[in-house]
């Protein structure tokens, strides 16, 4: 099905696994225009699969795995690729965004999205590119963990695999591209439970972009307020999201003790500056980023990914922990076993205040961390009675042992290291967050409440609708393609690089009161005709990419388009909207005795965001919110005959006027010829293929340590 | 006899790189001297450059206090954060 948009490769695939078939599902140029990519494009077509609640485990639960229009493109930070399904964790809808390699390669093979039904009745993996799918036998893959199964698959192909936890079905198992994961939400174990390894894809098709010229002009910009930005520019590529942490610990926001207090006193040596001094090796990141947060550390002698401040926040403070040596290993672990760091931390962290309690005894103790390499490893193969109750999540353990209170979740998903008494915007997107807790796709407000601005944490007035905003500029932005840090640009430098100025002052102080302005700006978000291309430049960036002419108000709307969508989807699944909450610990206890504000007044901040939302006052949405966002009886796209969509209406570029080759600078950053590897081939020496020989070996460790596995399965058993 | 009046100050996020240390003890009788002995330590961030970090004594934001005329008794713990973090 063709498309007349630029950047799109026009066709979606939809693949059974149990029949082994594929047939291509009709979504057309209005679903492109009204969706554009990503988990949005993904909610719409999981709306026609969703009639009611699904098990997330059975063959009928799609996976749907879209690329954006921006993925493949030279634009600033834009790989990122999306992966929807229905998560064991949460029951919900959830979905992941990853900044592998796959997603643009997945593109150049032809597909805009691909959709996995079914259950295949052999190990398989799917090879997609430009000659078709094929069904390709993955026995040979089976326990690997994601760094060894991904040097066993072609050289050329993007990849998006699972590991050991993922095939034994651990529910917060995630999926790995690179070393990039789309970690939240389970989405491993839905490939696991579909005995499906992974995807690889590879193709050389790049579709053209509606206006080359004029995206061209904008990537030049665009790249250089990214790295003129002190976060995006200076904050992130020195210090990674680890350098967070100590901003959390000063702040009250870094969660210690299962959440129970927000500064640890060990924090100095899990920090982001420890680690910048002690174990950086160097940066890395996602493909044509010029930001590279990545960090690159050793861990056994080998470069790996370093940790993000989630997990040294979650499996540090914590569970009580100051080893950040440890920290770098576990994450490692976490990793190449295939699992969701912050899922798996924080059921750690409450199945120590179980045992602390004398509730349940599973071997865990706050501060104690000899057994932790263990524990992970054994809750990826499910080994042993306790490590298999682990991989079912933290709200499992709590409905079988008790502790409601202090489970550190919202509807199933382990909230992040942010503790949301200190910021309750914060709070309340964890709560209402449409995946769970989440704090991206819960609005991310705890940059405001402290750790890039500075509006007052405690008060709840206006973090409703500021809610609201944030959430649905995040969910576009993630249509798009773009990674979330480039909303950054959002922030003017000023209010970060001068925090103590009158003018940064005043703006702190009346941000919150800007919430009723903005409320009504979200509700008529249609009519913001405009576009600031140094605040957001995304819009113009997808309207030169495709020739869906966007502004910051289409870009909003689409946002809030994605998140009524995803509620919808989500209250056809069986939310129940009483869900909407915290752990009585963060909403009914002070944690600061002294401080009357220093709790989340939850069921308060709920009522406002429904209506910040426009939804009813039991949490359905109202119908006139579903029509003013597009979004209300809509259609089956399965049900819609296959048609040609149009011509291809794309502008040519200019004829280059030849130019003498430029001497490359000797001393030109790193970060200007990232920003364009997508865009142009490199010469940088292919990394050597394994031969037979090794490819046997790893072959041959993994069985041995997957027999060793069942045999101490079997032990632990008796 | 005057007071010694040595306090500890830690240095967060880029300052730390900047200042290759993470903890230095300083006699300063406010804010404003301790930026002043600071620069004539290291030379790393002007006095001027510094009224843009985020300084918390003893875990409070100077700008609730007496902001740069803050005073400092012995002891006292000073950190300053560069101003950005996000992440
Ligand atoms: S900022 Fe970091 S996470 Fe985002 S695209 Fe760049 S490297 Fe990837």
């Amino acid at each position: 099905m063709a498309t007349k948009y630029g950047a799109y490769a026009g066709k979606v695939m939809y693949v059974d696994l149990t029949t082994k078939t594929y047939k291509e599902y009709p979504v057309n140029d209005n679903d492109r225009k009204l969706f554009i990519g990503g988990k949005v494009l993904a909610a719409r077509i999981i709306h026609d699969f969703v009639k009611g609640p699904m098990d997330p485990f059975s063959p009928e639960n799609p996976i749907v795995i879209t690329t954006c229009p921006l993925n493949g493109t030279p634009c600033p930070s834009s790989a990122r690729f999306n992966v929807s399904t229905i998560s064991p964790l949460t029951n919900l809808l959830t979905s992941s965004n990853c900044g592998g390699s796959f997603g643009a390669q997945l593109k150049k093979a032809g597909l805009d999205a691909l959709i996995i039904v079914g259950k295949s009745e052999d190990f398989i993996y799917l090879d997609v590119s430009e000659d078709g799918i094929e069904f390709k036998d993955a026995e040979f893959l089976r326990g690997l963990t994601t760094g060894a199964a991904q040097e066993l698959l072609p050289k050329k192909a993007g990849k998006f695999v699972i590991g050991p936890a993922g095939e034994n079905l651990v529910k917060y198992a995630c999926v790995v591209s690179d070393e990039r994961a789309a970690g939240r939400g389970g989405v491993g174990a839905v490939f696991g439970s579909k005995n499906l390894k992974g995807v690889i894809a590879d193709g050389k098709s790049m579709a053209p972009r509606y206006d080359q010229d004029k995206l061209t002009k904008l990537v030049r910009k665009w790249t250089k307020d990214i790295t003129a930005h002190p976060l995006t520019g200076s904050q992130l590529p020195k210090l990674g999201t680890a350098g967070l942490l100590s901003t959390m610990q000063q702040k009250n926001l870094l969660a210690t003790k299962n959440f129970k207090e927000g500064q640890y006193e060990g924090f100095r040596d899990i920090c982001g500056e420890e680690l910048a001094e002690k174990y950086l090796i160097k940066n890395k990141g996602c493909r044509s980023c010029p930001i590279q947060c990545g960090r690159v550390v050793e861990v056994n002698g080998k470069q790996v990914k370093g940790p993000e401040v989630e997990i040294m926040g979650l499996m540090g403070a914590n569970i009580l922990n100051n080893d950040l040596q440890k920290i770098i290993q576990w994450n490692y672990e976490l990793d190449e076993l295939g699992m969701d760091t912050i899922s798996a931390s924080g059921t750690i962290a409450f199945a120590m205040e179980l045992n602390e309690k004398g509730i349940w005894d599973s071997g865990l103790e706050f501060g104690k961390i000899d057994n932790i390499s263990q524990v992970i490893d054994d809750i990826a193969y499910r080994c042993g009675e306790v490590a298999d109750q682990l991989a079912n999540g933290s709200r499992w353990l709590s409905e079988k042992y008790g502790g409601k209170d202090f489970c550190m979740n919202a509807k199933g998903m382990e909230l992040s290291a942010y503790q949301p008494r200190a910021a309750v915007g914060q709070g309340l997107g964890y709560a209402v967050s449409n995946r769970g807790g989440c704090h991206l796709n819960g609005g991310y407000l705890v940059v405001l409440e402290g750790l890039g601005l500075s509006i007052d944490q405690y008060t709840p007035f206006g973090k409703a609708a500021l809610t609201v905003m944030f959430q649905d500029v995040m969910e576009s932005v993630s249509a798009g393609g773009n990674c979330l840090f480039t909303t950054y640009a959002f922030f003017p430098p000023f209010l970060l690089n001068k925090p103590n100025w009158w003018l940064t002052r005043l703006v702190n102080k009346v941000f919150p009161y800007l919430g009723p302005v903005i409320g009504v700006a979200n509700k008529h978000s249609k009519a913001l005709k405009v576009n600031i291309s140094s605040m957001l430049p995304q819009p113009l960036g997808i309207t030169h990419a495709t020739g869906i002419k966007m502004t910051m108000g289409s870009m909003m709307a689409l946002g809030a388009r994605g998140y009524n969508l995803e509620r919808l989807i989500n209250l056809r699944l069986g939310l129940d909207p009483k869900t909407d909450t915290l752990p009585k610990r963060l909403s009914k206890v002070l944690q600061d005795p002294d401080n009357k504000k220093s709790k989340v007044p939850i069921e308060k901040m709920v009522k406002q965001y429904y209506k910040a939302r426009g939804w009813n006052k039991d949490g359905t949405i109202k119908k006139r919110t579903l029509k003013y966002f597009n979004i209300l009886d809509l259609d089956d796209i399965s049900k819609r005959p296959l048609e040609e969509q149009g011509e291809r209406n794309i502008i040519p570029p200019k004829p280059k006027k030849d130019k003498k080759p430029k001497a490359a600078k000797k001393d030109a950053p790193d970060k200007a010829k990232s920003a364009n590897a997508d865009a142009k081939p490199t010469n940088a020496a292919p990394k050597k293929p394994l031969t037979e020989e090794e490819k046997q070996k790893r072959i041959e460790e993994a069985l041995a340590r997957k027999k060793a596995k069942e045999q101490a399965n079997a032990e632990k058993k008796e | 006899m005057e007071e010694n009046n040595l306090v500890t100050v830690e240095f967060f996020g880029l300052y730390r790189l900047a200042y290759k240390k993470a903890c230095v003890k300083v006699e300063a009788k406010n804010i404003e001297e301790l930026f002043q002995k600071l620069y004539e330590m290291d030379d790393v961030h002007t006095p001027k450059e510094l009224r843009n970090s985020i300084v918390l004594l003893n875990g409070k934001n100077i700008m609730e206090l007496r902001k740069f005329k803050t005073k400092l008794k012995p002891n006292d713990n000073v950190v300053i954060m560069s101003p950005a973090s996000g992440g």
